[in-house]
């Protein structure tokens, strides 16, 4: 009977114990990330091709993605606009949140996808398949060699995919204001200019920043800690999804609080 | 001695692996590891390079504590010491070539050229010459073994720890890395542990054989003392006959 | 990893970091290079401009506001701005400071000094430097027609009490004072887009006002309307100073609620403004009562005042939506 009432208890106590561990290991793993940096002989040579990969395969997807957050944004802000406000807000609605909720958050979501799945694979299954082990007998440090070269590139990269996205999406609002809404560009850069603050641009810069650090060493977080072959490399992957995820809107949030 | 383990307790939660095993490996000498599948072999070779650290007791290699070595020293004692895993762990993102090359560039004495003769010739040792383009999923599972072998045997380490060299091997190959085996002991001064189930290899390469049982060491000696012996267990391992060990124990 | 990707990664951060930067200097308003010269002008106070703020002459862009700093001395304010070489200034120029619209921003304009006949103008100790005034934002107004009711209200005592050649004076005074709020609230309401928040309980209360204002204002027309068969001078006068001191509570009102009932203030505005109208006949009468309420077309305004209240009251109930503005972020 006892038992029975305890059960969700101990069930909400295991699981504070298991999030409570995890964020340790986050917390070591990033630690150990920042103590590798010394060993530049080894993740020198790499940080290049993981950008390629982190960001440059990136582009085309956060572009894509931008596109149609700038039309849907744009044709949304006229349709709300009807009536008493007038027509430029459009571009201060198009601007203002590409600038500061969507362009970073939809591409730090994207990318959470792309390259924190990515990364957990590719990291889990050189775990499971002892390549891990086989760079430690090496003398190849695997945190330097594996985790802290796509750190690295991902705080490098998103905010470099992110402004490439805000300015596709703006544009993208731009040309359907001035093709669909009967809009003009005088009136659609206006209201652009009308509540732009410098701020904006580094606000989505911290932002794509600290999504780039989260979604990499989660992945690397959960494609260390995989075991068990072909299928903890599946349930890994999904996690660092979930979770890198989960942190974006998190961390979105965060920033509001703190910076606004 | 080159390598030592001393009472060595190694348990993964309720799975009791190691419990008070102890070896030494003689400088210049070639070690086989016998036991049976499970037994632990993999995880007392794992000790050896520090991939996994004992629960209690102490290894020693080089003259120098595991355990309780600075990470650096850690990484420049591994710098000696190959290691063949006994799933090739081969880099999938990486040509054969660049497997086998990594150790050396890890260790930024060599040009390019120099690495790539190096890599060339290990190859050619493997018979795996004229694959070095291929990634590792277009390779058989024998030749990965063997492009595993090329690459821990590219650094010239002292030591070379082999984890099932030749299992899965046709006859022949098996012969050619035998003498591989034997040839990096003869010729390069190699000390070697071995861990095999093929009893022919043991015999071939072997200068003593130990044998690993219910985490401990139940037999060392030279080949000569194993064929003699009259320890239930180790007889019935050795020649496959399941009801000596059942009587020994 | 071959030479083009390798390329392709320079590339995109290269085309990133241009973005970004021409980006921020563009939407910041830079120039591009178009050559600029820079000016100056003092102000008592600047309402809320800030850098970045347009400058415009006739109505047209030419320049930027960039810097705004206290003067040492503390009791100017210097606003530094660049506007577009060869734009010819006119003569006398000041520099005006007002919103731009609704929506917060305010601009600088650049005008001739006779524009401003009333307006005291600080003056700049240096030769090349502007004199400049901020106009008041719209609940400064509203603060303004509190002033002017109770005037209003003082006057119709007043009236009911003596006639004199005095009262005509404070008359003249206060229609000035009337004309000059009125001018700038047409302007500022003319420039600005029809605009309003949530209907809130204020904005109930002070429909409320309003109404009773204009149904007073309606009893006091049907009296004036009868008053040359009955003689009732004296309760008329009563009913005047009742709908005055209402007006004044109103826009004491409005001034707690402020900027959201900006709209609404310009309405009352008007109404004030015919009963201006109405004082201008005094004025312009011998200054008898008798021909105030003998004049025909003071009905007419009065009642013009009191429609335009009840239509604005019908419209805000109909159409809610219309005073509702969206918040955005
Ligand atoms: N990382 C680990 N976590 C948990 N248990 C492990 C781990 N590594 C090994 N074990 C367990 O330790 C025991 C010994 O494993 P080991 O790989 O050493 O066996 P082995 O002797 O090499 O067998 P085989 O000849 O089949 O390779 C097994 O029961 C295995 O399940
Ligand atoms: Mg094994």
């Amino acid at each position: 009977m006892t038992e029975r009432i305890l059960a969700p208890f101990s069930t909400i106590g295991r699981r504070a114990v298991a999030l409570a561990a995890g964020i340790g290991r986050w917390g070591m793993l990033t630690a150990e990330t920042f103590r590798s940096l010394r060993h530049v002989d080894v993740w020198g040579r790499l940080l290049l091709q993981q950008m390629a990969k982190i960001g440059l395969d990136s582009v085309p997807i956060a572009v894509f993605i931008a596109i149609f957050t700038g039309i849907v944004l744009s044709l949304q802000a006229s349709y709300t606009f009807t009536g008493a406000v007038p027509l430029y807000f459009v571009g201060v609605l198009v601007g203002k949140t590409m600038m500061l909720e969507l362009g970073p958050v939809l591409t730090g979501l994207a990318l959470s996808g792309r390259v924190g799945a990515n990364i957990a694979a590719e990291i889990g299954t050189m775990r499971v398949t002892e390549q891990i082990d086989a760079l430690e007998t090496m003398a190849y440090p695997p945190v330097a060699y594996l985790v802290l070269p796509r750190v690295l590139a991902g705080i490098i990269m998103f905010p470099v995919v992110t402004a490439l996205a805000i300015a596709v999406g703006i544009g993208s609002g731009w040309l359907t204001a001035l093709q669909l809404l009967d809009m003009s560009t005088p009136e659609f850069v206006r209201g652009l200019t009308l509540f732009f603050e410098p701020f904006d641009v580094t606000f989505a810069f911290i932002k794509a920043t600290s999504f780039g650090f989260v979604v990499t060493t989660i992945g690397c977080l959960f494609g260390f800690h995989t075991r068990g072959g072909a299928e903890g490399v599946g349930t890994s992957t999904t996690q660092a999804v979930v979770v890198s995820s989960m942190s974006i809107l998190v961390l979105d949030a965060f920033w509001a609080v703190t910076l606004l | 001695m080159s390598i030592q383990m001393n009472e060595v307790y190694k348990a993964f939660g309720d799975v009791r692996v190691l419990e008070g095993f102890s070896l030494e490996v003689e400088e210049g000498e070639t070690l086989v590891v016998l036991g049976r599948s499970g037994s632990g072999k993999s995880v007392m070779l794992k000790h050896i390079v520090g991939l996994l650290l004992p629960d209690k007791g102490n290894v020693w290699v080089d003259g120098q504590q595991i355990s309780n070595l600075p990470t650096k020293e850690l990484y420049l004692l591994r710098r000696k010491v190959g290691y063949v895993f006994q799933f090739a762990a081969l880099f999938d993102s990486m040509s054969v070539a660049e497997n086998v090359g990594m150790g050396l560039e890890r260790m930024k004495e060599f040009s390019r050229e120099e690495i790539r003769d190096r890599v060339e010739e290990c190859l050619t040792l493997v018979g795996l010459e004229g694959l070095s383009d291929r990634f590792p999923a277009e390779l058989s599972g024998g030749q990965k073994k063997r492009a595993g072998i090329a690459r821990a045997i590219a650094i010239r380490p002292k030591y070379l720890l082999y984890d099932e060299p030749t299992t899965g091997l046709d006859p022949l190959t098996k012969a050619v890395i035998d003498r591989l085996i034997l040839r990096m002991n003869r010729e390069l001064g190699v000390t070697g542990v071995v861990i095999t189930h093929d009893m022919e290899s043991a015999y071939r390469v072997g200068d003593r054989i130990a044998m690993l049982y219910g985490g401990r060491r139940r037999f060392l000696g030279t080949p000569d003392e194993l064929r003699s012996t009259t320890d239930g267990v180790v007889k019935g391992f050795v020649e496959g006959r399941p009801e000596l060990l059942e009587n020994a124990s | 990893m071959n030479r083009t990707r390798e390329a392709l990664v320079g590339l995109v951060i290269v085309v990133a970091a241009v973005v970004t930067a021409v980006g921020v200097l563009w939407l910041q308003g830079a120039t591009w290079g178009r050559p600029q010269v820079e000016m100056e002008a003092v102000f008592d106070e600047v309402g809320l401009v800030r850098s970045g703020n347009a400058v415009k002459l006739r109505g047209v862009q030419v320049g930027r506001v960039r810097e705004i700093t206290v003067d040492p001395a503390g009791d100017l304010v210097r606003v530094r701005f660049r506007i577009d070489e060869g734009v010819t200034l006119p003569d006398q120029p000041v520099v005006v400071l007002s919103p731009e619209s609704l929506f917060g921003d305010w601009q600088a304009e650049i005008h001739p000094r006779t524009r401003f006949p009333r307006v005291r103008f600080p003056e700049p100790r240096e030769a090349d430097v502007l004199p400049g005034h901020a106009l008041p934002d719209i609940s400064q107004l509203t603060a303004a027609a509190d002033e002017i009711s109770e005037t209003m209200l003082v006057l119709t005592e007043r009236v009911g009490i003596a006639f004199s050649e005095d009262t005509a004076e404070n008359i003249a005074s206060l229609i000035d004072n009337i004309e000059d709020v009125t001018t700038q609230l047409a302007t500022l309401v003319e420039q600005q887009a029809a605009s309003f928040t949530e209907v809130t309980d204020d904005l109930r209360q002070a429909t409320q006002g309003i109404g009773s204002a204009a149904n007073q204002a309606r009893v006091t027309l049907e009296r004036v309307d009868g008053l040359l068969a009955r003689d009732e001078v004296e309760s008329t006068l009563q009913d005047l100073a009742g709908l005055t001191a209402n007006l004044r509570g109103l826009s004491a009102e409005m001034d707690g609620t402020n900027r959201e009932f900006r709209e609404l203030a310009a309405q009352v505005e008007s109404t004030f403004a015919k009963v201006e109208g109405m004082l201008e006949v005094v004025e312009a009468g011998d200054g008898s009562l008798g021909r105030l309420l003998h004049d025909p077309g003071m009905a007419e305004e009065m009642e013009g005042a009191v429609t335009e209240l009840q239509l604005l009251l019908a419209d805000i109930r109909e159409n809610p939506r219309r005073y509702v503005r969206l918040s955005i972020f």
